[in-house]
C-alpha cells in the first residue's frame, strides 16, 4: 500500500488515502431452528482516495495486485470531477500518526466452534418459545467479524487496527386469533469476542427481552393520535438524541439543515446537554483513529441549551474552520469514509424518576424502538414498540405500535425535566447510505405535550 | 470479469464442490462496476468507482447446508470457499425440508438489459450529466440548492450453475440521475424533494426531473398548517411503495405465510382491495430496473399477479418454500451475497394505472394532502401492517390547488385497510427503483399534525 501511495504522489495527488481490510466475517441466520445462512468468508480489499485539484476519485477493488492502477484511475476520477468545482476541496492539518490498535478478547469468533454458534442460537430459539404458547415464528441473527484494518495516507500516516464484532439479533412474531404482532431486539460489542454472548447477551437474556415485549404488544391498547406529555426511556431518548439531532449536527448535513448558522444560539431548553464521544472505553462506535487517522474525541454537541460542537471529518472541518472529530467512518473498503456518529447522549439531570410522570393525567411512557429517521427540515421519526399509557401519574396498559415524531428545533425545548439517574447505552446500527454500529443512550426524559406527536391511529 | 468466465468459474466449483462430497452444489458468481459522481452542498464532490467480484456458494451434504462467500474470482480462492462450506454443512442441523435444488427452465426474451452506450460511459461523461442537472435545476428555481445527489452507471455479469444443470450467464447495465433539493425558509430548510431519472440507456430525462423538482420545491417554500382527522391523502409511489414494501409485500412472501407471519394467510381469492387495484411483481418488464431473465437461483424471471382488480391472486415463493408448500417457484429468489441467505424478494412491483391524470385528480380535491416521500417506513409492523409515518414532504391541498408544506405530518393506520381505501389511481405510471407506478388516492386516512 505504501507504494502505491507514492505513486498518487507521483501523479501530483494533492492526497492519497488506502485503506486495506482483511478478515473473516460469518453470518448465520435460524428459522424457527432451521439453519437458513450459515455463510463464513474471508474477504480482502483496498479503499483509495485521491484528491487531487480539489476534488476526491474514490476506487474500491478486491484486487490487490493492481493498487498502482487503482491509484491511477482514482487520481483520473478526481480530475473529470476537479473542473466543475467552483471552491476546491482542502483538508484540515493532521499530525501524522504511527499506531498500532489492538483489541484483545477472551474468544476470538473465528475459533468458536460453528457447533457452539448454533447451540446459542438453539437455545435463544427455544427460551423465546417457551416463553409464551403464542410465540408463532422465531429468527435469529448472529454476525462477528474478526480481522484487520490498515490505513496509509501522503500525511505519513500509518494506523493497524484489530476489527472485532459480535453482534445478535432475535425477530420473533406472536399471534393470537387475527392479531399479530413482532419484536426485535439487538445487542453488539466492537471490543469483546464471544465471551460477549456467553455474560451478557446471552440466550436467556435476549430471548426474555424480546419475547416480553411480544407478549405486551399481544395484550395492548391501540395508541391514541395527537400530542400527549410523555416520559421516554433510555434506549429511545438515545434514538431521539441520534435522530433529532445527532444528524443535524453531522457537518455534511449541517450546512444543508435547520441547524445551519445556529452555532452558539440556543436550541433547546435550559439544562439539556448533548454529547457524541468516540472514546467511551467498551461502548460500540469507540475506536481510537477514525477512517482518515484523526484521534476520535468528545464532541459537546448541546452545553445547557446551546449548539457548542459539529461532527467533522477533514473536510468540514477545513470548511467551516472546526476541529477534525475523528468521526469519518467508513462501512468497508468499498466505501469512502463519510461523517457518522460513535456513543450519542443525553447527560443528566436533577428530577427524580417519581417526579417525571407526576401530574400527567394522561400521556405515554416509551421504553423501547424499533428503527427511526431524520430529515434535514429537523423532522424525525422513532417507531416504538414498548411503551405503557401514563394516567394520573401512574404506568398503566402497555400500548401496541407507534411511533412518535417531531420537529428537532421545536422538541428540544419541550424537554421538561430529566433524570439524575444513569443510564446504560444500547447498541445499534445507523444507515447513512452506509451502515454504522453505534451506540446511544440518556436518562429517562419528560417532554411537554406539543414536544412530541404520536402516530396511533384515531 | 465477464459473464462467460464467471460461468466457467461457476461451473468448476460445482463440479469440485461434488468431487469433494457434496451432493447438491450451487454457485452464483457476479461482477460488477460502479461509477458514481458524487454531489454534495451544490458543488460536485467527486467521483467513485467500485469495482466488485462475489462469488457465492451454497451446498448440501444430504439434508445438511453450508454456505460461502469470497470476493477473490479464481479457482484457489473458490477451492477455499468450498473448503468453508462444506466444513459448515458437516457440522450444522439437518433441513429435513429441503427437497431439491430447482432444475434448468425457460428464460423470458427481454429486450434492452445490456446498452453499448452506458458501458462506455467515462467518468467525464457522467460529471457532465451531474453538472448539467445541478446547473438546470438551480436555475429552474430560485433559491434552490442541491442538496445531495449525483449521476451514475451500474454494470453487472452474472453467472449462475447448479448440480441440477443450471448453467446461464447473463448481464444487464442502467443509467441514472438523482437530486435532492431544499431552499432556506425562515422557520430554517424546506422538507428535501427528491427527482430522479433512472434508464437502461444514456437518455436521461433530465427535463422531467428539473419540473418536477423546481414545480415542488416552489410549493415546499409556503410552510402550512394542516388539520387532524381523516382526510383524502394522494400519495406518490415514492411514498406508499415505502409502506408497502414494509408491510403488504412482507405478506405476500411465501416464507412469512408458510410461517404464519403473514395476515394474507389462507386469503388467495379473496377480494383485498377494491377493483381500481391491481399490482404485479414482474420481473420481465424491460424499463424495470430489477428485471433480469433468472432469479438468484437460477430459475426464470416471471409475471405474477399479486392482486387483480382486488382480489389477492398470489404469493411470490423461491424454490425451497415452493417445494415445501407444493408451490412452483415464482422466481423470485434473492440471494444476499455477503450473508449467503436466499430469501424471498419482490423485483419490480407494478402498479396498474387509472384513467384520470394527477392534474384533474388534485384539482377536485377540496382538502387534502399529497405525501411525496415518507420517514420512517422500515419502523411499521411487518406481521400486523400496522404504520406510523411521517409525510416528508407533505403538501397541503385546498380547492384543488397545492398551497404549501406541512412540517411533522403524520399519517398512520394499517396498511392492509389503506388498501380498502384507494378510490382511484392515475394514470401516468412513475418509474422507480423497484416499482413503476402511478399516484394513488386513498379516501379517509388517519392524518395527524402538531399542535
Amino acid at each position: 500500500m505504501e507504494k502505491a501511495v507514492e505513486r498518487g504522489q507521483d501523479l501530483g495527488a494533492a492526497y492519497v488515502e488506502l485503506r486495506g481490510e482483511a478478515g473473516f466475517i460469518e453470518y448465520i441466520q435460524m428459522d424457527d431452528l432451521r439453519v437458513n445462512a450459515l455463510t463464513q468468508r474471508i474477504e480482502q480489499g483496498v479503499a483509495v482516495r485521491v484528491l487531487a485539484d480539489g476534488a476526491w476519485g474514490f476506487v474500491s477493488t478486491g484486487d490487490l495486485g493492481s493498487l498502482d492502477v487503482a491509484v491511477e484511475d482514482a487520481f483520473k476520477m478526481a480530475k473529470a470531477a476537479a473542473p466543475t468545482r467552483r471552491e476546491p476541496i482542502v483538508l484540515s492539518d493532521l499530525k501524522a500518526v504511527h499506531d498500532v490498535e489492538e483489541v484483545k478478547v477472551v474468544r476470538d469468533p473465528r475459533h468458536v466452534p460453528i457447533e457452539e454458534k448454533i447451540s446459542y442460537m438453539e437455545s435463544m430459539t427455544k427460551v423465546i418459545k417457551g416463553y409464551d404458547s403464542r410465540i408463532t415464528a422465531v429468527t435469529v441473527k448472529v454476525r462477528s467479524a474478526s480481522g484487520k484494518k490498515f490505513l496509509a495516507t501522503s500525511d505519513g500516516t500509518r494506523i493497524q487496527s484489530d476489527v472485532m464484532l459480535v453482534w445478535s439479533y432475535p425477530w420473533v412474531t406472536g399471534k393470537e386469533a387475527d392479531r399479530l404482532s413482532a419484536a426485535r431486539h439487538e445487542e453488539a460489542s466492537t471490543t469483546r469476542g464471544w465471551e460477549y454472548l456467553e455474560d451478557f447477551a446471552t440466550p436467556e437474556f435476549m430471548g426474555e427481552e424480546v419475547a416480553r415485549r411480544v407478549k405486551l404488544q399481544l395484550g395492548g391498547v391501540p395508541p391514541k393520535a395527537g400530542t400527549f406529555p410523555c416520559v421516554i426511556g433510555p434506549r429511545v431518548v438515545g434514538t431521539l438524541a441520534h435522530e433529532a439531532l445527532g444528524h443535524l449536527a453531522e457537518a455534511d448535513l449541517t450546512v444543508n439543515s435547520a441547524f445551519n448558522g445556529k452555532m452558539g444560539e440556543v436550541v433547546a431548553s435550559e439544562g439539556v446537554s448533548m454529547i457524541d464521544d468516540g472514546t467511551i472505553p467498551g461502548n460500540v462506535g469507540t475506536t481510537r483513529y477514525d477512517d482518515e487517522g484523526v484521534p476520535t474525541s468528545r464532541v459537546e454537541l448541546i452545553k445547557d441549551s446551546f449548539l457548542t460542537g459539529l461532527l467533522t471529518n477533514r473536510e468540514y472541518a477545513a470548511k467551516l474552520g472546526l476541529p477534525a472529530s475523528g468521526n469519518a467512518r467508513a462501512e468497508s473498503y468499498l466505501h469512502p469514509p463519510i461523517i457518522r456518529m460513535r456513543s450519542t447522549f443525553f447527560e443528566t439531570g436533577d428530577w427524580s424518576h417519581d417526579e417525571l410522570f407526576e401530574g400527567i393525567d394522561f400521556g405515554y411512557y416509551c421504553l423501547d424502538m424499533r428503527g427511526g429517521q431524520a430529515q434535514m427540515n429537523a423532522s424525525f421519526q422513532v417507531g416504538i414498540q414498548e411503551a405503557y399509557e401514563i394516567v394520573d401519574g401512574e404506568v398503566g396498559k402497555p400500548v401496541t405500535d407507534l411511533s412518535i415524531s417531531g420537529i428537532a428545533t421545536d422538541s428540544l425545548f419541550k424537554i421538561e425535566g430529566i433524570s439524575k439517574e444513569g443510564f446504560t447505552f444500547g447498541a445499534g446500527r445507523c444507515g447513512k447510505g452506509q451502515e454504522a454500529f453505534i451506540s446511544d443512550g440518556g436518562p429517562h426524559t419528560r417532554f411537554l405535550e406539543g414536544g412530541i406527536t404520536f402516530g396511533g391511529q384515531g | 470479469m465477464d459473464e462467460n468466465k464467471l460461468l466457467e468459474l461457476s461451473g468448476y466449483i460445482v463440479e469440485k464442490g461434488r468431487q469433494r462430497g457434496a451432493s447438491d452444489v450451487e454457485v452464483l458468481s457476479r461482477s460488477s462496476s460502479e461509477v458514481d459522481v458524487v454531489i454534495e452542498s451544490g458543488e460536485i464532490s467527486g467521483v467513485e468507482n467500485r469495482l466488485s467480484d462475489g462469488i457465492a456458494i451454497r451446498l448440501y451434504i444430504g439434508k445438511r447446508m453450508g454456505s460461502a462467500f469470497t470476493n477473490i474470482p479464481t479457482t484457489e480462492a473458490a477451492d477455499e470457499a468450498i473448503a468453508m462450506a462444506l466444513a459448515s454443512a458437516k457440522v450444522t442441523t439437518e433441513d429435513l425440508d429441503w427437497v431439491a435444488l430447482p432444475e434448468p427452465g425457460k428464460y423470458p426474451s427481454i429486450k434492452g438489459l445490456w446498452n453499448d452506450d452506458i458501458a462506455r460511459c467515462e467518468p467525464a461523461k457522467a460529471v457532465e450529466i451531474a453538472g448539467e442537472f445541478m446547473k438546470r435545476a438551480t436555475e429552474a428555481e430560485e433559491g434552490l440548492i442541491a442538496a445531495y445527489g449525483g449521476s451514475g452507471v451500474s454494470l453487472y455479469h452474472t453467472a449462475f450453475a447448479n448440480s441440477s444443470g443450471i448453467s446461464h450467464s447473463e448481464r444487464g447495465n442502467v443509467a441514472y440521475a438523482i437530486l435532492g433539493a431544499i431552499a432556506q425558509i425562515e422557520q430554517g430548510v424546506t422538507p428535501m424533494v427528491l427527482a430522479f431519472d433512472v434508464k437502461r440507456h444514456m437518455d436521461l430525462d433530465l427535463e422531467a426531473a428539473v419540473d418536477d423538482l423546481a414545480s415542488l420545491l416552489r410549493v415546499c417554500k409556503n410552510t402550512v398548517e394542516g388539520r387532524s382527522g381523516e382526510h383524502t391523502v394522494v400519495m406518490h409511489p415514492w411514498a406508499y411503495g415505502q409502506i408497502l414494501s414494509y408491510t403488504l409485500m412482507q405478506a405476500v412472501k411465501g416464507d412469512n405465510v408458510a410461517r404464519g407471519k403473514s395476515k394474507l394467510e389462507g386469503r388467495i381469492g379473496e377480494t383485498i382491495a377494491p377493483e381500481n387495484v391491481t399490482i404485479v411483481d414482474d420481473g420481465t418488464i424491460p424499463t424495470g430496473i430489477n428485471s433480469s431473465f433468472a432469479d438468484d437461483e437460477g430459475v426464470p424471471r416471471r409475471r405474477t399477479p399479486i392482486i387483480e382488480e382486488g382480489v389477492l391472486e398470489s404469493f411470490l415463493w423461491d424454490t425451497y418454500w415452493g417445494n415445501k408448500t407444493g408451490e412452483e417457484s415464482t422466481g423470485n429468489a434473492r440471494r444476499s451475497m455477503r450473508q449467503g441467505l436466499v430469501e424471498i424478494g419482490g423485483t419490480n412491483t407494478v402498479v396498474e394505472p387509472g384513467k384520470r391524470g394527477i392534474r384533474d385528480i388534485v384539482s377536485e380535491i377540496d382538502h387534502g394532502y399529497l405525501i411525496r416521500n415518507v420517514q420512517g417506513a422500515h419502523s411499521s409492523n411487518p406481521e400486523s401492517g400496522d404504520f406510523s409515518v411521517v409525510g416528508n414532504p407533505a403538501i397541503l391541498i385546498e380547492d384543488g390547488e397545492m398551497v404549501g408544506a406541512v412540517h411533522g405530518l403524520m399519517v398512520s393506520g394499517n396498511a392492509f385497510d389503506l388498501l380498502g381505501k384507494c378510490v382511484e389511481v392515475a394514470k401516468e405510471p412513475i418509474a422507480l427503483q423497484g416499482l413503476i407506478g402511478p399516484e394513488i388516492i386513498f379516501e379517509g386516512v388517519n392524518v395527524i399534525t402538531r399542535g
